[in-house]
């Protein structure tokens, strides 16, 4: 019976629908952030042409800015990927950042250690940054599995005592005292991960994010662990009648979601940098937070998430040294962008009658069809 | 050490404690509201960032001390509203919108503060007002109560007031009650007739003046003027303040007093030469190991309840 309800054209159905709809609302909330971005410019540029045209292109005009806009995309995929882990299990987990910065301190400590052979050495740096990430974005959870503290909360405290704690193991420890600024000894070359395009910045961490974000994709969707962790994100107590360890299933996905943001800072400042040298969070978490909003949490569209942050990034660069238009005016069009595309009854209307509109036109079919019966 | 302890104990050091704590009661106090109305509202420091923003520029620019008051209220509220109308009215996930607007927040303001001042930093370049102190009458003639309790600012004292108001709103008006049913049982309250998203995004605007208050001190008041991210953290320090009272907002003012303790040891830890980087992880560690006390403790009362109805019946 219900196969000969085709309506001529191809059949759609509600879930559809709503999939379609979801891409217009990002597509619309992307072109809402670019208004925004135009309408701000032409208020404080003296030459808006030449500015608007930099923000859409300028990544793009020399060898240089790509490789720029290539090394703002490598850490995006990290935390990307370690967010949309942590969130897909339903965890509000905010550690990724000091999981991040964790990660390059600790990461930074290990690579000062002479006499480890190439390769060898980073993949101990990376371990290394791996645990302690894990230890950041582990400690919230444990305090949620055992005594019901609220995640968000916590882990907002946890990146303060991790950049304090990484800052006073730079600042005390291992402070370069001749560098003439605040920053930890040089890393041995055999820490440092190589350049992958000859005569760019752009290096082999490239690589690695990749991997970060097939990982990431294949644990939650080829795995027991990730499906596990998954139904446990849509409905806990589902997940519990059904056997599943709920509370060390969160434990161990929100480590895995440290372990790599972890990496990913050692991965970042063993490629950009010779030595340590943030001196306060570097925001990589909170970036990770839009990419997994923008992705929906699923690993698979993270680049495309990071590409796409990245490139406003870096337009914001180029807009920074060729006119006066503030850097900022892009962390306004990135709240725009992320605050449409979390509004989930926008431009419900339209869907709503859309969904309507494709019932009642099946209800017809179905009405048509009983009467030739 | 014995120094340490003698400045712990100096009248200054109290009276520096009220300062620090100040912003955080602001801000507990909003948290609270809103976990009255069961929405959890990150974007605290946002709305303090532009609440700070706004009363310094209408302050500079009105030569008022009301127009910049009024002006940082409005700009609160706005961040507040669209806050509000996105998490209630279009079904929008509020750590997102939160996440969201603190970053509008810090960048808004930063953007704004380079169209007035041409500087991206601080508003120093402007002379905006600040709220002046208070020397309370009778009591700042008593030696030792005198120092530690008069000369404050006016909003340190509004603080306080404010910790007693929000009491009274919250378990003694009719506001409060709503506010709370809808927080609780927002199905039950509505059968009863009351608009349930209406009462959230009044407690929300509610919550986001008192906030809006807490960044207004930290620009006129705590500093003579506006500078980038000024916040810094105390947004989220409410809200852990705000958890860790449970709900009650006299617990909440006795947290955040803990924490303004904290931050007052910070500062002075740093100039007896230990290393900054703890005094300054302090706050936070405190507010983890709180929490996990204070879920202990609460699971136990629980437990007690259960058994002590269990024996009854």
């Amino acid at each position: 019976m219900k196969n000969k309800l085709a309506l001529g054209k191809r059949e759609l159905n509600t879930a559809q629908v709503t999939l379609r709809f979801r891409l217009i609302r990002t597509a619309i909330s992307l072109l809402l952030g670019l208004a925004v971005a135009f309408l701000l410019i032409l208020w404080v540029s003296d030459n808006p042409m030449r500015d608007m045209s930099n923000l859409l292109v300028g990544p793009l005009s020399n060898t240089h800015r790509i490789a720029v806009l290539v090394n703002m995309f490598v850490p995006l995929l990290f935390t990307g990927t370690a967010v949309s882990l942590m969130f897909s299990a339903g965890q509000i987990n905010l550690a990724a950042e000091g999981a991040f910065f964790s990660g390059a301190v600790v990461g930074t400590c290990v690579a000062l250690i002479p006499g480890i052979p190439f390769v060898l050495h980073f993949l101990l740096c990376a371990l290394a940054a791996a645990i302690s990430g894990a230890f950041f974005t582990g400690i919230p959870a444990l305090m949620n599995a055992k005594f019901k503290v609220m995640t968000v909360v916590s882990s907002l405290m946890i990146n303060y005592v991790a950049l304090f704690a990484g800052l006073y193991i730079i600042l005390n420890i291992v402070r370069d005292p001749t560098a003439g600024f605040e920053a930890s000894y040089k890393f041995q070359k055999s820490a440092q991960l190589p350049v992958l395009i000859p005569g760019t910045t752009i290096h082999v961490g490239l690589i690695i994010g990749f991997l970060m974000v097939f990982l990431g994709w294949f644990i939650q969707y080829k795995t027991g662990f990730g499906y596990q962790y998954r139904t446990i994100g849509k409905n806990p107590r589902f997940a519990k009648f059904s056997g599943i360890p709920v509370a060390s299933t969160l434990v161990a996905v929100q480590m895995l979601g440290g372990a790599i943001a972890g990496i990913g800072g050692a991965t970042e400042v063993l490629s950009l940098y010779d030595r340590f040298s943030y001196g306060g969070l570097t925001n990589h978490g909170w970036d990770g937070i839009m990419m997994a909003v923008l992705a929906r949490n699923n690993p698979k569209y993270i680049p495309l998430a990071a590409l796409f942050l990245a490139y406003i990034r870096t337009s914001a660069d180029v807009l920074n040294r060729t006119s006066q238009v503030p850097t900022e005016v892009v962390n306004i069009v990135q709240a725009v962008i992320i605050i449409f595309i979390a509004a989930e009854r926008f431009l419900y209307g339209w869907e709503h009658r859309s969904i309507v509109k494709l019932s009642e036109q099946r209800l017809e079919a179905q009405n048509e069809q009983l009467q030739e019966q | 050490m014995q120094d340490l302890l003698r400045v712990i104990f100096s009248y200054g050091f109290l009276s520096s404690v009220f300062r620090m704590a100040t912003p955080l009661i602001f801000v507990a106090l909003a948290a609270l509201i809103g976990s009255k109305a069961d929405v959890l509202c990150i974007a605290y420091e946002g709305i303090m960032l532009f609440a700070a923003f706004g009363g310094v520029i209408g302050s500079a620019y009105a030569h008022s001390l009301t127009v910049g008051l009024l002006s940082g209220f409005l700009m609160g509220l706005i961040l507040t509203a669209i806050f509000a109308y996105f998490v209630l009215y279009l079904n929008a996930e509020p750590m997102i919108v939160g996440l969201a607007l603190n970053i509008f927040g810090s960048a808004g303001t930063v953007f704004g503060l380079f169209l007035f001042t041409g500087s991206k930093s601080s508003s120093s370049t402007l002379a905006s007002l600040t709220f002046p102190a208070v020397q309370i009458p009778l009591i700042k003639d008593i030696p030792v109560l005198g120092d530690i309790l008069s000369g404050h600012n006016l909003l340190t004292y509004l603080a306080f007031v404010a910790v007693g108001v929000v009491y009274f709103l919250v378990f003694r008006t009719a506001l409060g009650l709503r506010i709370r049913s809808v927080g609780e049982a927002p199905h039950a309250a509505e059968s009863l007739g009351i608009n349930v998203k209406r009462t959230k995004f009044i407690a929300l605007m509610i919550s986001g003046l008192l906030a809006s208050l807490g960044g207004m001190f930290m620009s006129m008041a705590y500093l003579p003027n506006f500078s980038r991210d000024m916040i810094s953290g105390r947004g989220f320090i409410g809200i852990a303040a705000q958890n860790l009272g449970g709900g009650r907002p006299l617990l909440t003012m006795i947290w955040t007093l803990g924490f303004g303790a904290a931050d007052a040891l910070g500062n002075t830890a740093q100039s007896f030469r230990l290393p900054s980087q703890f005094a300054q992880m302090t706050p936070y560690l405190v507010t983890l190991i709180g929490l996990v006390l204070m879920s202990v403790s609460v699971k136990k009362r629980s437990q007690k309840k259960l058994l002590a109805k269990g024996e009854k019946a």
